[in-house]
C-alpha cells in the first residue's frame, strides 16, 4: 500500500482525519447538508458543500456530477498524489470502487424533473453507479480499467480485495481501490424504516446501544506489487498480508448469533496473512452500534482470538457509518493507526451487555504490527483485511 | 469448462412467477423479493436441479458472483415511490431489496452456501469482462465452484438472465471461457 | 371486531405478499410470529408501517411491536384501542 486518501465527517485528507481522531473529535452532529424532513437523526457529513468541492477540484458549477463523485474525487486525487502517480502513469493502474448509492443523490433531488420536463435530463446518465465510478476516474485520466461493484456496507472493502487479486493473478501491477457513498434521502428513509437510525450519538459496543448514525465520505489506496513499488522508488505504508469474504448465510439484514460469517472472514484472513490469531495488535471492528452487528461481530471475535481478544474499537462514532465507503476509509484510519502509531477510541461508550469491551481513549506509543479491519455488509457479504505494518515487518 | 447452464430472458417463454410456479413452488419467501432477487432464485433453483447434487453440504466450497447492468433499478423505483410526498411511508421490505447484492445472499440462505459473494456492476454483459470477474473470484483458494453469471432486471416486463456454474478449471483459461459465454449468450432460452 | 381482523388478515396478507395464504387460513388466535406463517424482523417492521398507514398507530419501538403482533387478535384489540384513523 504505497498511498491513500480519505475524506469523511472528520476532516478531508489523512491530517484532518489523523487530528481528529487523535483527539477524539467527532464528525457526527445534525443534518446540514442533506434537505430531508428527518434533522431528529444525527449524521456523519463532511462539511463541505457540492458547489466548494467542484470549488476544490476545478470543475465548473454546472457541470453534472454526484455528491458521491465528488467525494470520490477529493480522496482520489489524495492518494494519487500520496502515491506520486500522475497523468500518463493512470494508464497502467486499474481503478475498482465501491458504491451502492451512486448518484441517487441527484435522481431523488431531480426525479419529477425526469418525468415531466427535459430540464435535469443531463443528470440520468450520472444515476448508476458504474457511471459515479467512471466520473471519478475520468476526472484525473485514463485508467486501464474501471471497476464498479455494489455489495452494500462490504462494498469498499471487497473492492480492495478485487484489487489484490488483479495484482496476485499478475493482471496489473498497480491499482487504485476503494469506495465512496454520499448521504441520501434514499437510504436514510431506509434505515429509518429498519428502525436502526439512533436519534443519539451512536455507541458502538455499548450495552445501551440503540443503532447507527449515517456517515459518508471515501477513501481510495493505491495497491502495487512489491517490485513495482520498489521500481517506482516509493516507500509501502504497509502490506495488505490476507483477506477473506464469507456469506453469513443467516438473513438477508440480521446478522447470525454466532457469527458466522464474519468468523470465516477474519478467520481466512488472518490464515492467508500466515500468522496466528495471537498476532493481531488491533481490530478495528464494523461496529455499527446496532444491538445485532455489535453482538454477533463480538461473538465472532471470541471465536477468533478465544479469550485473548486484542484490543478493538469501532471508529463510526468518529464518522458515523459511511455504508459502502466504510471498508477504505476504516482501512485509512488503520494506516494512519499503524503510521502514527496509536489505539483510536471507540467513542460514547459506558458500559458492557457481553459484548467485547472496547478502547475508550486514544492509546499513544503503541506498535501494531497486525491489524484486522472489519467490514460487513447486508446480504450476509462479510469481508475482513489483514494490513501488516512495513516499518516493523521483521519483528 | 460449462457444464450446467440456465438461461431466463424476457419476452420468451412463460414469466418468473410462472417457472417458479411450474418447477419449484414451496418456498413462501420467493413472493417477499424484488424481481431481481426472484429472477436470481429462480435461475439458481433450475441450475441446482441441472446439476443435481441438492443433497451436498457445500459450506465455504461454493460462492455466489453476479453481474447486472442496472443494479436493483426495478426495486429502487418501487421502493422510491414510498418515500416521496408528505403522507409518505418508506418501506422496509422494498427498502432491504435496492441493494443488488441481496441476491447473492438469497441464494446463500436458501442453498446454505459460506463461501464468498460478490455483485459487479458493468457496463453491459461484456463476457471477457465477466471471464475475468469469474477467475478472479478463484484466488480464494478454499472456493471449489461459483454460481455467476448475467442477471439484470430492468422491471418485471424487462430482464435477462444467464447463470452456469463455474469451477476451478476456469483457472488461466480465460480466453476460452470468454468465448463459451459468449456462445451462450447466442443460444436460445434454456430453463 | 370480527370485521376488523378479517380486514386485518387481508391487509396483512398484502403488505407481507403471503402469496399463497388465505384469509382463512390465518387462525386470528395463533401466533402470527414463530411458526406457520413463518415471518421475520422485516415482517415485523411491515406491519409497524401497516399499524401507522392504516389506522395512524405509531410504533416506535420495535420491541413494542413484539406484545402487539402476538396474534391477529391481539393486534385488533389493540387497533380498536389506539386508532386514530
Amino acid at each position: 500500500m504505497t498511498g491513500y486518501g480519505v475524506v469523511s465527517a472528520i476532516g478531508v485528507g489523512k491530517d484532518e482525519t489523523l487530528g481528529a481522531l487523535k483527539q477524539k473529535r467527532s464528525g457526527l452532529g445534525k443534518i446540514a447538508y442533506l434537505k430531508t424532513a428527518h434533522d431528529e437523526f444525527p449524521v456523519g457529513e463532511v462539511k463541505l458543500s457540492n458547489d466548494e468541492m467542484k470549488a476544490m477540484l476545478g470543475i465548473r458549477g454546472d457541470v453534472p456530477t454526484t455528491r458521491t463523485s465528488l467525494l470520490g474525487m477529493l480522496a482520489l486525487r489524495e492518494a494519487l498524489e500520496d502515491s506520486r502517480l500522475v497523468g500518463d502513469d493512470l494508464r497502467q493502474v486499474a481503478f475498482v470502487s465501491g458504491t451502492t448509492v451512486g448518484g441517487m443523490d441527484k435522481s431523488e433531488q431531480y426525479y419529477l424533473d425526469f418525468l415531466e420536463n427535459d430540464d435535469r435530463n443531463a443528470y440520468i446518465a450520472t444515476h448508476d453507479c458504474g457511471a459515479c465510478t467512471e466520473m471519478i476516474a475520468d476526472h484525473f485520466g485514463r485508467f486501464a480499467s474501471v471497476t464498479t461493484l455494489s455489495t452494500a456496507c462490504s462494498s469498499a472493502a471487497n473492492a480492495i480485495i478485487y484489487g489484490a487479486r488483479l495484482i496476485k493473478s499478475g493482471e496489473a501491477d498497480i491499482v487504485v481501490v476503494g469506495g465512496s457513498e454520499c448521504i441520501t434521502k434514499f437510504h436514510l428513509n431506509g434505515f429509518n424504516s429498519l428502525m436502526i437510525l439512533d436519534r443519539d450519538f451512536c455507541r458502538p459496543f455499548d450495552a445501551g446501544r440503540a443503532g447507527i448514525n449515517l456517515g459518508e465520505g471515501a477513501a481510495f489506496l493505491v495497491l502495487e506489487n512489491a517490485d513495482h513499488a520498489r521500481g517506482r522508488g516509493v516507500k509501502p505504508y504497509a502490506q495488505l498480508a490476507g483477506y477473506g469474504n464469507a456469506c453469513d448465510a443467516y438473513h438477508q439484514t440480521a446478522s447470525s448469533p454466532d457469527g458466522d460469517g464474519a468468523f470465516l472472514a477474519m478467520q481466512k484472513a488472518i490464515a492467508m496473512g500466515g500468522i496466528g490469531a495471537g498476532q493481531v495488535d488491533y481490530v478495528n471492528a464494523h461496529g455499527t452500534g446496532t444491538r445485532d452487528n455489535d453482538s454477533s461481530e463480538s461473538a465472532a471475535m471470541r471465536r477468533v482470538f478465544g479469550d485473548a481478544v486484542p484490543p478493538v474499537s469501532s471508529t463510526k462514532a468518529f464518522t458515523g457509518h459511511t455504508t459502502s465507503a466504510s471498508g477504505s476509509i476504516e482501512c485509512a484510519i488503520c494506516l494512519l493507526a499503524m503510521q502514527h502509531r496509536f489505539l483510536p477510541a471507540n467513542l460514547n461508550y459506558k458500559g458492557s451487555d457481553g459484548c467485547v469491551v472496547p478502547v475508550t481513549e486514544t492509546k499513544e506509543n503503541v506498535d501494531l504490527r497486525y491489524v484486522l479491519c472489519n467490514s460487513f455488509g447486508f446480504g450476509g457479504n462479510d469481508t475482513s483485511l489483514l494490513l501488516k505494518n512495513n516499518d516493523i515487518a521483521n519483528y | 469448462m460449462i457444464n450446467n447452464w440456465v438461461r431466463i430472458k424476457s419476452g420468451y417463454g412463460p414469466s418468473v412467477e410462472e417457472i417458479y410456479k411450474d418447477r419449484i413452488g414451496s418456498y413462501a419467501k420467493f413472493y417477499k423479493m424484488d424481481p431481481l432477487s426472484r429472477l436470481g432464485f429462480v435461475a439458481s433453483e433450475l441450475l441446482l436441479d441441472a446439476e443435481g447434487s441438492r443433497d451436498r453440504e457445500w459450506g465455504e466450497t461454493r460462492g455466489v458472483v453476479l453481474m447486472n447492468a442496472t443494479s436493483s433499478l426495478a426495486d429502487d423505483r418501487n421502493y422510491q415511490r414510498t418515500i416521496v410526498g408528505d403522507d409518505a411511508f418508506p418501506s422496509p421490505s422494498l427498502f432491504v431489496y435496492t441493494l443488488p447484492n441481496v441476491v447473492t445472499g438469497e441464494i446463500a440462505i436458501r442453498n446454505r452456501y459460506y463461501g464468498e459473494t460478490n455483485f459487479f456492476v458493468l457496463p453491459g454483459a461484456d463476457p471477457e469482462q465477466m471471464s475475468k470477474v469469474i477467475e478472479m473470484s478463484f484466488c480464494d483458494d478454499k472456493l471449489q465452484s461459483l454460481l455467476t453469471g448475467w442477471i439484470d432486471c430492468e422491471d418485471e416486463e424487462h430482464y435477462d438472465a444467464l447463470m452456469f456454474i463455474a469451477n476451478r478449471t476456469v483457472c488461466g483459461r480465460r480466453a476460452e471461457l470468454a468465448e463459451e459465454i459468449a456462445a451462450l449468450f447466442e443460444k436460445e432460452i434454456k430453463y | 371486531m370480527e370485521e376488523l381482523i378479517l380486514n386485518l388478515k387481508k391487509q396483512i396478507i398484502e403488505v407481507l405478499n403471503l402469496e399463497e395464504i388465505k384469509p382463512e387460513d390465518i387462525d386470528e388466535n395463533a401466533p402470527l410470529f414463530g411458526e406457520g406463517l413463518a415471518l421475520d424482523s422485516i415482517d415485523a417492521l411491515e406491519l409497524i408501517v401497516l399499524m401507522e398507514k392504516n389506522y395512524g398507530i405509531k410504533i416506535k419501538d420495535p420491541n413494542e411491536g413484539k406484545e402487539i403482533f402476538k396474534s391477529v387478535r391481539v393486534m385488533a384489540e389493540y387497533i380498536e384501542q389506539h386508532r386514530t384513523k
